[in-house]
């Protein structure tokens, strides 16, 4: 018998089972049958924009409890300044130099971030697949900027799948994390993500994220930025809404 | 027997320290107040009142079919191009353990949270190979800092004030002293940071791993968790063969409740799911990933029917955050790594009846635990069968029947409360012969013989001076001239 075989051999017993007759999935079938998340997936496709506006309000209600700052941004011009202006408006912790490092996907790509801080001394890392120093840029960045595949409104947390071209660490390494979602990823509640995780079952690792690292080990405390960010912010585009109700550099952040 | 001895002496000894500890018991209350409390709130209120039962079936399901819940989360992980290691015995997991490291050259460990860790005696294995062992939640900082050992299996260093730690940083970590958190927590920051940039290895437990996707899924405030997955070289996770789902479906159920009945979370601030190393192409993440799943011990409880429900605890710790008696007595007198009443219940099943049997004596059966468990792990059902295997002896437990002196003592007692007569003629001695004991304050702070060591830690009420069963007549007299509405309580 190999070493599992010697492992589960007492684990049978214990159950009541010959010891060494290997049981198989199709004999508990009723144990991995979870019942079809297609309705929980029909709702999601069906979804209208009205009442994904109102799940993005959900979010910021309960995203600011957890510190978690959330923005609406009409367009990725919108959200370009916004985050640029968080970006400002951080200072670094772990270096002297101003770099932030971003996923390599076509949102971010198309905020065109560098233009932002062209002759502002600010750095801009994208973790390309072929560079091999991702992990000291990240180090020694302070602000990250991923995109989450989505988000939930009930817990205000970003699920982010991780895996070429999206580190796991632009969202650990930095003190200011910032996320960029399009308002049709936006998702109810947490069942809907474990619907989707278990139509497509992700090869990589993946992760949820609702809010700043934060611990309260010392009487109770709560203290935000224990090991992760001590910062995050939720930047959502929406390019349905109204101009009005988008970003416009309302001085939030102070500009330089 | 000789273990047992130095045991019992241990709880009783470290049950008073706890009590006279005015800093942990100011840590207690806060604790049990918020955390507890809330817990019963929630679960009074929550929207969804059958999830309490629906992932405690699928607990007990899942261990009903454990074999093959297994089989599929190793060769997943597996697939996944991960380590798997079958450990029998802690000495099995600790010797793997050493192994990976000495293979990779490994010189510094960082470590998130782990239980089972204490469970095998982890960090004394790698530390006797010279290797840098550091844990990375602040609280188990903390502990480690000041060569202590968690009292709560969340909240490790409730034990300790501000005042306290902020003593500890300033002498172990060279800062000036203060007993704000923000400061301290961002001293521990900058000191942990550097550590976990440089470690070559992290380990970490597992809250629950999904055999049918083959990740292991871990949940952390703090992000330290996160670290020691994603920057070291290599990332080993220990787990009890216990904490396993079989599907994500039921995952979610079990996190939900994790968090609500850990911290009143919906959801930690970190939730991560892993299960191999970096695959090509991915930036981070560890170049070995090894999972060692952990018996010792449990498939003896799994054996056992009477025992098996305790093998359904997701470790949320919510039951230590309402227990009476965990609330005055704190971690340290378990003596165990899994305190509280949960503790009581898995120490001695774990790690022998005979050596922690003073554990479930200890406990009042107030039924607390069970009220606030989120899977309605029925605690005090078995604590009293423990204290059955203790009484009346299992050679299947290596329990022996208890002092014969006391079966003794009890059948007389039976035989005394079966007879009304006697009974009764017993009583008004007893009450005539308990005078001389009654102090000033009304209770009985000693009593002679045997019967002192009832009285060392507690004062017992004196007998009535008249009877309940005669109190009880005179009024239904009473009442039943007056009429029957008017019966009360009283």
């Amino acid at each position: 018998m190999d070493e599992k075989g010697a492992f589960l051999a007492p684990i049978r017993k214990a159950l009541g089972y010959p010891q060494e007759e290997v049981r198989t999935a199709g004999e508990c079938r009723r144990l991995f049958d979870c019942g079809d998340e297609g309705d929980i997936v029909d709702r999601i496709k069906y979804r209208t924009h009205v009442e994904k506006q109102s799940l993005l309000k959900r979010m910021t209600e309960n995203a600011a409890p957890l510190n978690l700052g959330v923005h609406p941004a009409s367009s990725l011009a919108a959200a370009a300044d916004l985050i640029s202006d968080i970006v400002r408006a951080a200072s670094p912790e772990f270096s002297d130099t101003r770099q932030i490092i971003q996923h390599d996907v076509d949102d971010i790509a198309s905020l065109q971030l560098w233009k932002k801080f062209a002759g502002k001394a600010v750095t801009v890392h994208t973790t390309y697949q072929a560079d091999m120093a991702v992990r000291e840029k990240a180090i020694a960045s302070y602000v990250g900027i991923t995109a989450p595949r989505w988000a939930i409104a009930d817990s205000a947390t970003i699920v982010e799948i991780t895996g070429a071209g999206r580190p796991r660490s632009t969202s650990l390494l930095p003190s200011v994390h910032i996320a960029l979602l399009r308002i049709e990823h936006l998702l109810a509640e947490l069942g809907e993500v474990y619907a989707l995780l278990r139509r497509t079952p992700p090869q990589e690792s993946f992760l949820f994220i609702s809010g700043p690292s934060k611990t309260a080990d010392i009487e109770a405390h709560m203290v935000h930025g224990a090991h992760g960010p001590r910062e995050m912010h939720l930047v959502v585009i929406d390019e349905r809404m109204t101009a009005d109700t988008s970003y416009q550099g309302s001085g939030l952040f102070p500009a330089e | 027997m000789k273990m047992s001895e130095a045991e019992k002496i241990a709880y009783r000894r470290d049950a008073r320290r706890g009590i006279d500890d005015e800093c942990l018991q100011g840590g207690l209350q806060r604790i049990q107040n918020h955390f507890g409390k809330g817990a019963m709130r929630y679960w009074g209120e929550m929207a969804d009142d059958g999830l309490r039962d629906r992932v405690k079936h699928s607990r007990m399901e899942t261990l009903e079919n454990l074999d093959v819940v297994l089989a599929m989360l190793a060769d997943n992980i597996e697939e996944a191009g991960g380590h798997v290691y079958y450990a029998r015995t802690a000495e099995d997991a600790t010797d793997y353990c050493r192994r990976v490291a000495k293979k990779n050259e490994v010189s510094s460990v960082i470590k998130g949270k782990s239980m089972i860790s204490a469970e095998i005696g982890l960090d004394a294995a790698l530390e006797a190979e010279g290797i840098a062992v550091t844990e990375t939640d602040l609280g188990e900082f903390v502990i480690q800092l000041a060569e202590d050992k968690p009292s709560h299996i969340i909240a490790p260093c409730i034990h300790l004030d501000r005042q306290r730690i902020g003593r500890l940083f300033q002498e172990k970590l060279d800062i000036p002293y203060s007993d704000e958190p923000p400061v301290l927590t961002q001293a521990a920051r900058r000191a942990l940071r550097k550590i976990m940039l440089e470690a070559d290895m992290g380990i970490t437990g597992c809250n629950f791993a999904v055999a049918e996707t083959g990740k292991i899924s871990l949940v952390s405030n703090e992000g330290n968790i996160r670290m020691s997955t994603t920057m070291p070289r290599i990332h080993l996770a220990l787990m009890g063969i216990e904490r396993t789902a079989a599907t994500m479906s039921d995952h979610q159920g079990m996190l939900q409740l994790l968090t609500r009945g850990a911290t009143l979370q919906k959801l930690s601030t970190y939730v991560s799911f892993v299960g191999g190393p970096r695959r090509p192409g991915d930036p981070d993440g560890p170049e070995e990933f090894h999972l060692v799943m952990i018996d010792n011990g449990r498939s003896r409880i799994l054996a056992d029917q009477e025992f098996r429900e305790v093998l359904a605890c997701i470790r949320c710790g919510a039951c230590l955050n309402i227990c009476p008696v965990y609330g005055k007595i704190g971690g340290h007198a378990y003596n165990s790594p899994y305190p509280g009443p949960i503790g009581a219940v898995v120490s001695p099943l774990l790690f022998g009846i005979n050596r922690y049997a003073d554990l479930c004596k200890g406990e009042s059966l107030c039924g607390a635990c069970l009220d606030v468990c989120p899977v309605k792990i029925d605690l005090p059902r078995l604590l009293l069968a423990l204290r059955r295997k203790l009484a009346y002896g299992d050679p299947a437990w290596q329990t022996r029947k208890h002092k014969r002196t006391e079966a003794m003592v009890f059948r007389l007692w039976r035989a005394l409360i079966a007879s009304g007569p006697l009974y009764r003629l017993a009583l008004r001695c007893a009450g005539i012969l308990q005078k001389p004991f009654i102090s000033e304050t009304g209770m009985i702070k000693k009593m002679a013989g045997p019967a002192s060591a009832w009285t060392r830690d507690r004062d017992l009420p004196p007998l009535a001076s008249e009877p309940f069963s005669g109190r009880w007549k005179k009024k239904y007299r009473q009442a039943a001239a007056k009429g029957p509405s008017e019966v009360d309580n009283g």
